[in-house]
């Protein structure tokens, strides 16, 4: 296993404290303006944090990730990524898609290296493969197809992938939730270690507050449609976090119970 | 175009790509009870139509008996490949111009299809004729063909590539229209440009459907050079079987379809196992 920590040696010089993310008044409707999917969204995401937005279905938080994506466009209000309005998708955004989405006519490190063979002239640094491999535990998977991985297999290459232009913000929506419970643990785990490694940015969206509280830094619970922010929580449980020492540590009940009153006040379930 | 043929050419798409997607694969007696089954079948139809032609005393140029078809075919087969007599200057002649009329009409077809899967302009300028021409009875084009071809290889690949090109233009279209939004939401959010998007992502996904596709085109591209054949030529299998007809030489008929239903398994099975090779995700590759 390779020092962690030399992935991404040039984020971690960038300044902890500096909004990476920044939305203001953001409104976003579908149809003709007839379904209203965010509403007024507000929200800072420092360089280097690591955000988990929770809410009930539907209450846009895929919308959200969509608009930071560059993929979908918005009505009203800005967002923007280190202070340039985003206006389509960009080589310093990552995403990681539900159920891992790999090509399965690509083998697993033809996968991971699909970025850097489209969307024009590759300017800004690439990610060593092997060692991208080597990391998520796939060394010895990258001539092997999507198919013939497991679930939990298939969504680290999905988050390789994501990587390997070295984007300074990752993006992911949902990345484990066709996982089983116990895959899951360990998958958040190991995005726990990779992102410490790394410290990218991270927005994660998550049905799950157990999920939401291990790993993030900030917790955004959002409201059912339209969407809202209604809360920011800061997460003071220290890292590295273990899915033994989180739900003892004396925080995690308030937090937990606080989330879970927010979401069923607004709505769910 | 008004809304009504908009939806109708839609519900064509889909009963289209319904009757053409890849079925799954059943499992058809590979087993050691399947074999035996499928060798009584044999012998009880070969063992019955003798019978029958000799019992019910059918002349033989209405019904030859197996024996006789196989001595017709043994005499077409047990030449040099040279010799004019025999199946393989025509078979060659046949399945050369098969050959070409199949590139030429699925690289068409591959292509058009391609067109109309990525731009809705061309969809809705080509659809309408594709539909139309489509519907149409094609081997009923085929004396019209060979008005503006001649009697040469020119009318028989153009037959065949007319013939052929209409299912790879369906599939193509229909397997490319099929790709999965969130690959789709992948390739953008790498700002891919439409080509890499094409060749990376869409052109892969609609290999079931363009193996579907050509695996029709190649049985048409035959039937296509034969029409044309039986409509005058010089050699070919199409020749083959007006000249038996000619002097009423009906064993040697069946004999010549009995090779034609051969290079028909036998190209079938080429395709299939193509498309095995090359789409080896298989079903695993939808949702």
């Amino acid at each position: 296993m390779p020092a962690l920590a030399q992935i991404h040696p040039l984020n971690t010089a960038s300044s902890p404290q500096h909004d990476l993310i920044r939305i203001r008044g953001l409104d976003k409707t579908y149809a003709g303006g007839s379904v209203h999917a965010l509403s007024n969204i507000n929200l800072d995401i420092k360089d280097g944090e690591f955000v988990c937005v929770v809410g009930p279905s539907g209450c846009g938080k895929s919308t959200l990730l969509r608009i930071l994506a560059g993929l979908d466009d918005y009505d009203t209000g800005t967002a923007a990524l280190d202070g340039k309005t985003i206006s389509g998708p960009s080589r310093d955004v990552g995403v990681v898609f539900q159920a891992a989405n790999l090509l399965p006519w690509l083998t697993v490190r033809e996968n991971i290296a699909l970025p850097l063979r489209v969307g024009g002239k590759q300017v800004g640094q690439a990610e060593d493969i092997d060692r991208l491999l080597d990391v998520a535990g796939l060394k010895d998977f990258g001539e092997r197809f999507p198919y013939e991985l497991s679930g939990g297999m298939q969504q680290r290459a999905g988050i390789c992938r994501a990587l390997v232009r070295s984007p300074r913000v990752l993006l992911m929506d949902e990345p484990f939730g066709a996982l089983d419970a116990l895959t899951r643990e360990r998958m958040n785990l190991e995005l726990q270690r990779i992102w410490q490694a790394s410290r990218k940015t991270v927005l994660l969206i998550t049905h799950s507050i157990s999920e939401a509280i291990f790993l993030a830094d900030r917790v955004v619970v959002m409201s059912a449609r339209p969407g809202r922010v209604i809360r920011e929580l800061e997460v003071p449980i220290p890292r590295p976090r273990s899915n033994d020492t989180i739900i003892s540590h004396p925080a995690y009940p308030a937090l937990a119970k606080e989330i879970r009153g927010l979401l069923n006040a607004s709505g769910d379930e | 175009m008004s809304q009504a043929q908009t939806t109708i050419i839609a519900d064509s798409v889909s009963i289209e790509r319904a009757a053409t997607k890849p079925k799954a694969k059943a499992k058809d007696g590979k087993g050691v009870n399947g074999t035996a089954i499928t060798l009584v079948g044999l012998v009880v139809l070969f063992g019955g139509w003798s019978l029958a032609v000799k019992y019910l005393e059918v002349p033989s140029y209405i019904l030859p008996t197996p024996l006789a078809v196989w001595k017709a075919l043994w005499s077409g087969i047990a030449v040099s490949p040279s010799s004019p007599l025999g199946y393989y200057l025509p078979l060659w002649g046949t399945l050369k111009n098969a050959a070409i009329g199949l590139f030429l009409g699925s690289a068409l077809g591959l292509t058009l299809g391609s067109l109309m899967a990525e731009s809705r302009l061309i969809e809705k300028l080509i659809m309408p004729y594709a539909f139309a021409l489509q519907s149409l009875p094609k081997v009923a084009i085929a004396p019209l063909i060979v008005i503006w071809f001649g009697f040469g290889d020119g009318s028989k690949i153009a037959i065949s590539a007319l013939l052929a090109f209409f299912p790879m233009l369906i599939n193509s279209f229909t397997g490319l229209r099929a790709v999965e939004p969130e690959r789709i939401d992948l390739m953008r959010s790498l700002s891919a440009s439409r080509f890499e998007t094409y060749r990376i992502v869409k052109l892969p996904n609609a290999a079931p459907f363009i193996f579907a596709g050509l695996d029709m085109a190649v049985v048409y591209a035959l039937l296509g050079t034969i029409v044309a054949e039986f409509l005058g030529a010089q050699q070919g299998m199409g020749v083959v079987i007006t000249q038996a007809q000619a002097v009423t030489d009906v064993a040697g008929v069946f004999a010549a379809l009995v090779i034609l239903g051969a290079m028909g398994i036998l190209l079938h099975a080429i395709v299939r196992g193509l498309e095995k090779k090359i789409v080896h995700w298989g079903e695993r590759g939808r949702k």
